[in-house]
Order: C-alpha cells, then sequence, then structure tokens
C-alpha cells in the first residue's frame, strides 16, 4: 500500500504540512476499508457458522432472513445496536465500558499486517509476524477487564482462566512461529510467502518433519489464543453461563464477539501465510517477475488470482476450525495447562531446534534430490490424512444406511 | 514477600450460587458452592423449586385419573410412573394383568428407557462442550417420539397404562416400524461411540472423577446406573421380578472400569450406553413373542380400591422409582409418597464433590442424572 | 521413567485417532440430507394431515352424538368439561344447553375420550388452537340459546359422525378473535359460577 501511496501523490509537489494530511486521509481510509471488510467477514462467518454447526447436528441453520439465511447477521447486528444498553449497577464503570474495545483493538490492529494478495497489505512491516503476535495479546487485558469489572465471581473466574490460558499458549504458539521464520529468515509477512512457491511440496508445512509438527501444534496454540473449542473454557456456556461475558449486553456484547469471528479470519491468515504458501498460485514460480512484465488488464487479473488463492485457502482453515469446534468437547483449565506446558513446549522447542538443523544442512544436487523425495512424501502424507477424513466420513454414510445428499443451500 | 505478609494477606474461600437457573444443572437445582479459587471445598444442594405437590393431589383426584400426573413425575422416562402406580392399584384391586398387556407394557417401558439414556449422554456431552452429540441423539428420539405417538397419541407424556393393562393396542404394522428402529439403532449407537465415547478429552473429563465407592452407594441408597456404575450387581428387573421380565434374556451392566475405576463419572456413562443395547435386545425378544390377547382388563370407570397399602417399585432409568399407596376404600387414595432415584443422587452430593473443581461438577451432576422433576415432584 | 515416556506418545496417539473419527463423523452429516421439518411454510402437506388419527390432539365434540351421559365430566381429573343437560318435562326429552371444554388447562390425557360410549368426545389432530384471550380458550360446542337433543344410541348400530377436525374447525375461532360480552361469559364459561342457580332450566 504503501508504494501505491507514493506513486499516486509523486507528481502532486505537495508542501509538507498538506502532505501529512493527505497521508492521514490515505491510512484512514485503509483503515476504513479493512474495517469494513473485518466487520463484513465477521457478520458473516457468525452466519457459515451456525449453517455448518446446523447440518452437522442433521438441522438446517438460520436460512429465513435474506437467500438463504445470509442477510441473518445484518438483522442480528440490528437487534443488538437497537437494544437497550444495560450497565448493571454494581460494576466498575470505566473498565466496563473500555473493556470491548480493547478487545477489538486488539484484533483489529492484527488486520493491519495481514496480506490479502500480491503487494496487498495494509503496512508492509518488516516485523510482520511479530507485531501480530504482540498485538493480539492485547485481548488479554481487555478479558481480564471485563472479567473482574462486571462485579460476578462467575465472570472473574472466566476473565482469570481467559488471561492464564492466553498467556501460556503464547509460548508454543511462539514457537511455531519462530521455525518457519527459521525456514524464511525473515519476520516480514509477504516476504515470507515469497520465499514458498506455488506446489504444495514448496509450501513451509512440508519442508521437514519438523515444521509439520509445528503446523499442529501452531494449529492448536492459535485455537487456544482465540478462546475456541476445544479451549473455550473463558466463555464456556454451560458452567459459566458466558464467563466472561455475562453482564455485557447489545453492543458491547456485539463487540466481543465480532472481535472473535474476526479472530477466525486471522488465525486463518496467518496459518496460510505461514505454511500454506499464502497467495502463491501453483505452477507460477515468480509471481512478482510476472506481474511487472504482464501489461494493464493482465496485473490485475494475476493479483486477483493471488487473491482468490488466498481466500481460498484462508477459508478452507476457517471451515476446519469451525468444524473442530462443534466436534470435540472442552478441555478442563488444568488439563489445558498440562497440555501447554508438558507437550506443546517441549515438542515446539524440538520442533524449532529440528528445523534450525535443516537450514544449516548442505545444498548439493544430491541432498536436493533427497529435499525433494522428503517433501514429497509429506505432501503425500498431508493430503492422504484428508482424503482417509473423507473416506471415512464417507463410510459413516453407508454405515447407517444413509444417502450422500450435497445440497448445502437448503 | 516475607513471611510477615504472607500471614496478613489471609486468603478467603468465595461462596457462590450455581443458581437455580443454569444451563447445566439440568432443571432448577440451585447449588450453593464454597471455593477455594477452582476447587470446591463445601456444597450445599437447595431443592423445591420444581415442587408441584403430586402428592398432594393424588389425594384429591381419583385412581384413574392420577395417571398422568405419574406422568409429570418424571416426564423423561413417563412409562416408569405409569407403570409403578398401576402396579400399585393393580396389587390393591388384587387384579390380574393380561400377557399381552404385560408385553405392551415392557416394550414401552424399554423403549422410555432408550430414549432417556439418550438425553442423559447426551447433554453429558452438551455440559462438556460438545453440542453436537446431543442432537444426534434427539434426532434418533424424535424417531422413537414418532412411535410412541403411533402408541399411544402423545409425545412426551404418554399416559397409556390403565389399571389393568394398557389404554390402547398396537395399530397393524407398529411391530414393524418398532423392529426397524431397533435395527438401525443397533448401527446408530457405534457411530455415536466413534463421535464422543471414544474421545480423548471426554474421557480425560471424567474418569476419576467423583469416585462413589460400593458402600457409599448402597449407604445412600443409590439406584439404577449410578448404583451398578460402583460394581454392586443389582437390578430390580431380575433381582425383584415384576411384570414379565423373567421371561427375557439380557444382561444387567456393571461398571468394570472401562478406562478409569470403577465408580467413577466414565463408568457411569459407559453404563447407560450399554444399557441402552440390552433395552434394544429386550425390545427386539418382546416384539417376536408378542402374544395375542386383552389388552385391558374390564374395569369399573371409577374403580373403588379396598382399604390397605401396598409399595410397589420398578427400575426406572434413574435408579428405583417407588410408589407407596395408602387407600382408604374410597376411589380417591389417602396418601402416596413416592420414592425416586434422582433424590437419593441429589443427596449424595455433599459427600462427593468437595476436591472436585467446578467443571469436574458439571460433568459429576450430568454423569449422575439428576433431573429437577424427580428431585422435588 | 520409560513407561512415563511410553504413555507420554501413546497419549497423543490416542488423542490423534479419537480426534480424527470424531472429525470424521460430524463431515459425513455434512453429506447428509437434514431432518428437519421446516414448519409452517416449507412443509409438503399440512401437519393436522402428517399426523396419525390417533394423535392426541385439541379436544373435540359431534355433539349429534352425544348422549348426555356425563361420563367425561366426571372422569376428567382436572374438571374443564361443563355439560348441562335439562329434562323437559311436557315432551318426555332430555336436552343438552351447554358443552364447553377449557383447552387452555386441558392436559390432554384422553381418559375423556376413552369412556365416551359413542365417540362423540375424541380428540382431533389439530393442535393450533392458540388465542390472543384466554376466555376465547373455552370452545363452546353448543352456541348461546341452543338446546340439543340427546342422542338416542340404536342396538347394534354405530353412530355416524363427522369427520375428524371437522367439529373443532366449527368451533375455532381464529386467534386475534376479540373476546366476548360479559354476558356471554356468565352463561358460558366455566370459570364463572354463578351466585344463584339458573332459572331458565
Amino acid at each position: 500500500m504503501h508504494e501505491l501511496f507514493n506513486n499516486l501523490v509523486s507528481n502532486w509537489h505537495l508542501n509538507p504540512v498538506l502532505m501529512s494530511v493527505v497521508t492521514l486521509l490515505w491510512i484512514l481510509m485503509i483503515a476504513a476499508l479493512v474495517l469494513a471488510f473485518m466487520a463484513t467477514f465477521a457478520g458473516v462467518t457468525s452466519w457459515i457458522e451456525r449453517r455448518i454447526a446446523g447440518r452437522m447436528m442433521s438441522r438446517v441453520g438460520p436460512n429465513r432472513v435474506g437467500p438463504g439465511g445470509s442477510l441473518q447477521w445484518i438483522a442480528d447486528g440490528l437487534k443488538c445496536f437497537l437494544k437497550e444498553d444495560v450497565i448493571p449497577g454494581a460494576v466498575d464503570k470505566p473498565l466496563f465500558r473500555f473493556a470491548p474495545y480493547l478487545v477489538f483493538t486488539g484484533c483489529f490492529a492484527a488486520f493491519a499486517a495481514l496480506p490479502f494478495g500480491y503487494g496487498l497489505v495494509a503496512s508492509n512491516i518488516d516485523i510482520g509476524i511479530f507485531y501480530i503476535s504482540a498485538i493480539t495479546t492485547f485481548v488479554v487485558l481487555g478479558v481480564l477487564m471485563a472479567g473482574w469489572s462486571s462485579n460476578n465471581k462467575w465472570s472473574l473466574l472466566g476473565g482469570i482462566r481467559s488471561a492464564a490460558q492466553i498467556i501460556s499458549y503464547e509460548i508454543p504458539t511462539g514457537l511455531s512461529i519462530l521455525t518457519i521464520v527459521v525456514l524464511a529468515g525473515t519476520l516480514n509477512m509477504q516476504e515470507i510467502i515469497q520465499q514458498q512457491g506455488g506446489w504444495p511440496w514448496h509450501w513451509f508445512i512440508f519442508n521437514n518433519p519438523f515444521s509439520f509438527v509445528a503446523f499442529f501444534i501452531f494449529f492448536s496454540s492459535i485455537l487456544a489464543e482465540g478462546n475456541r473449542t476445544p479451549f473455550d473454557l473463558p466463555e464456556a456456556e454451560s458452567e459459566l453461563v458466558a464467563g466472561y461475558l455475562t453482564e455485557y449486553s447489545g453492543m458491547r456484547f456485539v463487540f466481543f464477539f465480532f472481535a472473535e469471528w474476526a479472530n477466525l479470519w486471522v488465525m486463518s491468515a496467518i496459518i496460510t501465510t505461514l505454511f500454506l504458501g499464502g497467495w502463491q498460485i501453483p505452477g507460477i514460480n515468480d509471481l512478482g517477475a510476472l506481474i511487472s512484465q504482464s501489461a494493464g488488464a493482465g496485473k490485475y487479473l494475476w493479483i486477483l488470482a493471488s487473491i482468490a488463492v488466498f481466500f481460498t485457502k484462508t477459508l478452507f482453515f476457517v471451515f476446519v476450525v469451525i468444524w473442530v469446534r462443534w466436534t470435540l468437547p472442552r478441555l478442563r483449565v488444568d488439563q489445558l495447562m498440562v497440555m501447554c506446558w508438558k507437550y506443546f513446549v517441549p515438542i515446539g522447542f524440538i520442533c524449532l531446534l529440528g528445523s534450525a538443523l535443516f537450514t544449516i544442512l548442505p545444498q548439493s544436487s544430491a541432498w536436493n534430490w533427497f529435499y525433494l523425495s522428503m517433501r514429497l512424501v509429506l505432501t503425500a502424507l498431508g493430503f492422504g490424512i484428508a482424503i482417509a477424513l473423507i473416506w471415512r466420513s464417507i463410510y459413516n454414510i453407508r454405515a447407517l444406511d444413509d444417502k450422500i445428499y450435497i445440497k448445502v443451500w437448503e | 514477600m516475607t513471611k510477615l505478609m504472607i500471614e496478613t494477606l489471609g486468603t478467603e474461600s468465595t461462596v457462590v450460587n450455581m443458581g437455580p437457573q443454569h444451563p447445566s444443572t439440568h432443571g432448577v437445582i440451585s447449588l450453593r458452592l464454597q471455593l477455594k479459587g477452582e476447587v470446591i471445598e463445601a456444597i450445599d444442594p437447595n431443592v423445591g423449586y420444581l415442587h408441584r405437590s403430586i402428592e398432594k393431589i393424588s389425594e384429591l383426584t381419583q385412581y384413574t385419573g392420577f395417571i398422568p400426573y405419574t406422568d409429570r413425575v418424571d416426564y423423561l422416562s413417563a412409562m416408569f410412573g405409569n407403570q409403578a402406580w398401576c402396579m400399585a392399584v393393580e396389587k390393591l384391586l388384587g387384579i390380574q394383568v393380561p400377557r399381552r398387556a404385560e408385553y405392551l407394557r415392557v416394550i414401552a417401558c424399554e423403549l422410555n428407557r432408550i430414549i432417556n439414556h439418550l438425553i442423559a449422554c447426551g447433554t453429558m456431552a452438551m455440559d462438556l462442550g460438545a453440542f453436537t452429540p446431543f442432537l444426534h441423539g434427539i434426532r434418533e428420539r424424535e424417531k422413537v417420539n414418532d412411535i410412541m405417538e403411533k402408541i399411544c397419541g402423545a409425545r412426551l407424556n404418554y399416559n397409556y397404562m390403565r389399571f389393568g393393562g394398557v389404554s390402547r393396542d398396537f395399530i397393524r404394522g407398529l411391530d414393524k416400524e418398532i423392529l426397524a428402529f431397533v435395527d438401525r439403532f443397533k448401527k446408530f449407537l457405534p457411530e455415536f461411540n466413534r463421535l464422543i465415547t471414544g474421545n480423548e478429552i471426554f474421557e480425560k473429563r471424567l474418569i476419576h472423577i467423583g469416585v462413589i465407592s460400593p458402600e457409599l452407594a448402597i449407604a445412600y441408597g443409590l439406584g439404577g446406573p449410578n448404583l451398578r456404575a460402583s460394581g454392586i450387581d443389582f437390578d430390580l428387573r431380575r433381582d425383584f421380578p415384576y411384570s414379565v421380565y423373567p421371561e427375557f434374556k439380557f444382561r444387567v451392566v456393571t461398571g468394570e472400569g472401562y478406562r478409569g475405576e470403577v465408580g467413577d463419572s466414565f463408568a457411569r456413562y459407559m453404563v447407560r450406553i450399554e444399557e441402552m443395547e440390552e433395552s434394544a435386545k429386550i425390545i427386539r425378544q418382546a416384539i417376536e413373542g408378542l402374544p395375542e390377547g386383552d389388552y385391558q382388563t374390564k374395569l369399573l370407570r371409577n374403580p373403588v380400591v379396598p382399604a390397605g397399602e401396598v409399595y410397589s417399585h420398578v427400575e426406572s432409568t434413574r435408579g428405583e422409582m417407588g410408589f407407596y399407596v395408602v387407600s382408604n376404600g374410597t376411589d380417591t387414595a389417602y396418601r402416596t409418597k413416592i420414592r425416586t432415584g434422582s433424590f437419593t443422587a441429589m443427596s449424595i452430593l455433599p459427600k462427593i464433590v468437595p476436591g472436585l473443581m467446578v467443571a469436574d461438577l458439571v460433568a459429576l451432576f450430568g454423569s449422575l442424572d439428576v433431573v429437577a422433576p424427580e428431585v422435588d415432584r | 521413567m520409560v513407561l512415563a515416556l511410553k504413555n507420554y506418545f501413546l497419549n497423543i496417539k490416542k488423542a490423534f485417532i479419537s480426534i480424527f473419527e470424531g472429525m470424521a463423523v460430524t463431515l459425513s452429516y455434512m453429506a447428509r440430507k437434514p431432518i428437519t421439518i421446516q414448519y409452517p411454510d416449507r412443509i409438503p402437506k399440512p401437519v393436522p394431515e402428517m399426523l396419525p388419527p390417533s394423535y392426541r390432539g385439541v379436544l373435540e365434540v359431534d355433539i349429534k352424538i352425544c348422549t348426555g351421559c356425563l361420563a367425561c365430566m366426571k372422569r376428567c381429573p382436572i374438571n374443564i368439561i361443563n355439560i348441562q343437560t335439562f329434562r323437559d318435562v311436557e315432551s318426555k326429552k332430555n336436552y343438552m344447553t351447554c358443552f364447553d371444554i377449557d383447552i387452555a388447562k386441558c392436559m390432554f390425557c384422553g381418559l375423556c375420550t376413552e369412556v365416551c360410549p359413542t365417540g362423540s368426545i375424541r380428540h382431533s389432530t389439530e393442535f393450533e388452537a392458540s388465542s390472543a384471550s384466554i376466555i376465547n380458550m373455552v370452545l363452546h360446542y353448543i352456541s348461546y340459546g341452543d338446546k340439543v337433543p340427546v342422542y338416542k344410541p340404536v342396538k347394534d348400530q354405530e353412530a355416524q359422525s363427522i369427520p375428524q377436525n371437522e367439529a373443532f374447525r366449527q368451533v375455532h375461532v381464529s386467534w386475534n378473535t376479540p373476546p366476548p360480552l360479559a354476558a356471554d361469559v356468565v352463561r358460558g364459561s366455566v370459570r364463572w359460577k354463578p351466585d344463584k342457580p339458573e332459572e331458565e332450566k
């Protein structure tokens, strides 16, 4: 975005004061764009999640408001917007009011460094992934404030649990990110993508066995960061009514939930950039060179293709996160901690060391054949798991003598 | 921190209300917990929020008119309430139930046992965060609800049994429908087990939680799956035989420490799952051996019951459901006392809960299968 | 030590396999037909036709074949049926002037339908009987001011009755009908007992 801006205003020759005003307007416009995307995505995801959850439970989700129910989230948002703003009498009012904004900010600020396609990132900072990892920790502050200020013992329990959970799971997340950073050599998100290739065996997930294991660790840890099942103890619906959200209603409640659904995108986008090769189109080795060589419309077509690839991969992971939520029960707090400190952290360290080892191995042609075959085997393993899942699902359908019914638009 | 600071800081336990409105106390039951952090130190159950004075109503309604009320003592397993009341009054009247009617009663009761255990296991999974198995159980329950609609006309409060038999005979083709359901259910259970019973997280949440030793179970008067999961081999259908249960071959499922210990929450859960299989076997045997005959002995519309007192009990889904009826020679009972399995299960809570965490309490409460209407009648 | 390490890896393997199986089951349900019946607009035929005829819906009375025996009134555990009969001394005939059922209180137990000698009181398969006014929840199967002669059952002949649900539909008013005037309530509802016996008998 920075180069685009520079290209636009380089011909204007404005004086510095006006330049800073124009820069500010540009930043605000980009932020508004990203905010619009985030809000729309959060809303649409709420509908998609309810539909997918419904189909997994043999029922239909919301399908009345708008075609197939796709405007349900607008109806819900409007309803919450128009509700009375109830603040219980005994809460700590400044903290109570401020907490949703912190959670929302922590999530929204991460969008600043997320890539969307070739050359499409709101702010191409060199510490990209480090910044994202740091800014999403803001959520802890917001959750603790919400739990404490609600003046409700159940909310306090939820808030404290959540703080412990998010802070503990920062470590496996960081270790897995470092595993990839060691392979890529940079923290910049777009650079990490450019280090990977289009075909699956060029992705970092299939690079070496250690990064394959790091993928699973990262996936579980980022679920814990986002308070999703099986780690959703802070908002455990059946135990604490709604955990730290109990006393919130109306628009403040919507803020929390928007942050959670928008976090789905952040999670999936990070996984796609780090592990799955981001917007790299299969078959094209150097997208940058291709774009600079092609003429007017072709350039935009290639950029659109990269956006489409990125969105497909990210939406697939959004589906997987939703799928995991509606399958697994939740872990108890101490089991959560055991899993983090006794399982994820040691394995994360081993993955980091192993990955670092792979970067210093020799690069001769024989070794390259070895690396390629190793990556092909890992690709087969990864896709084999996916195909085995589909096979097993078909077996499940046949075992009950049901028919396969693909019409998802009920 | 210096030693002086630790002495002056001091920590207290908080008292929290897992109040009448809570998503995972099944019904309106209030539990007051004394927590130290996440660990529960003491628990005080508070019952009575769903008291509907059913026992008093029995003193104002005629015997036949009270049958719908016995449905509502435990509306998830309504047939057992019907059967216990009808057995009590039949003993006082001294009438025999025809064989076909007994078979119909057994089929209805065992179907009810299956659907009740589906809800019990499903809500246990739901309390632990897995929402999908509950809805799969409800889906199977809906099929049985359709069958019940054809058997007696209603889906929840059946009012099926009368003194001397049942109210309606099976319509044509209903036994084939029930057999088809049983066949499909046999295939459904392994899938349900794959989804949730075999899940590592589910297992880790339930093993070694709330272990009830056999002596404690007997001392507190538990019954049903709660008792059998502690290793005690006791089933009213086999040890105090009533109706035509002696004619069926079924296994009494006891807990064996499947993956944890004998008497923990996972054992109670597994006993329920296996009991469903056994009930399916009983239904199949009953349908295949269904005799011809009357479905009801003819009685006066308003029977005058001779004076006396009787206690009749059935193996309900949650324990032993017993009706103690005192009659004084009129057409209305003098006193009825209903003994339910959930009440005893609630009473054991202050003994086994201290030391658990709040999340474990939810799992334990679900595994004891306590429903509020039975506790408060 | 070795046992602990073995348990460690066994835990990981068990977790993987059970999560894999669980996710396969949930994925398989994405590809099966949902069982929801989308009531009330996307159903193949109206629900009263989908229900079996033995369904215990709202009570209805085919007043032409009612013998006035009052068995149902006596059998009901909650006394929601109100029947008033009188004997015309000159013509020596029995008439009924009131047959009210309060379906707001009815628990649909079916005890009344079992004792009827002709099958006049029976369950319909209707259940959509809600109303905005609770006074309209009392169904008057004999209109105010009418008198209906009781039915004399003919030996060895089944009583001819109108089809199921018809009697209910004749009596049922739509949900937003305003409640009747007080004068009608005084005469017709089971909720209000008159202080002195009615002269008109």
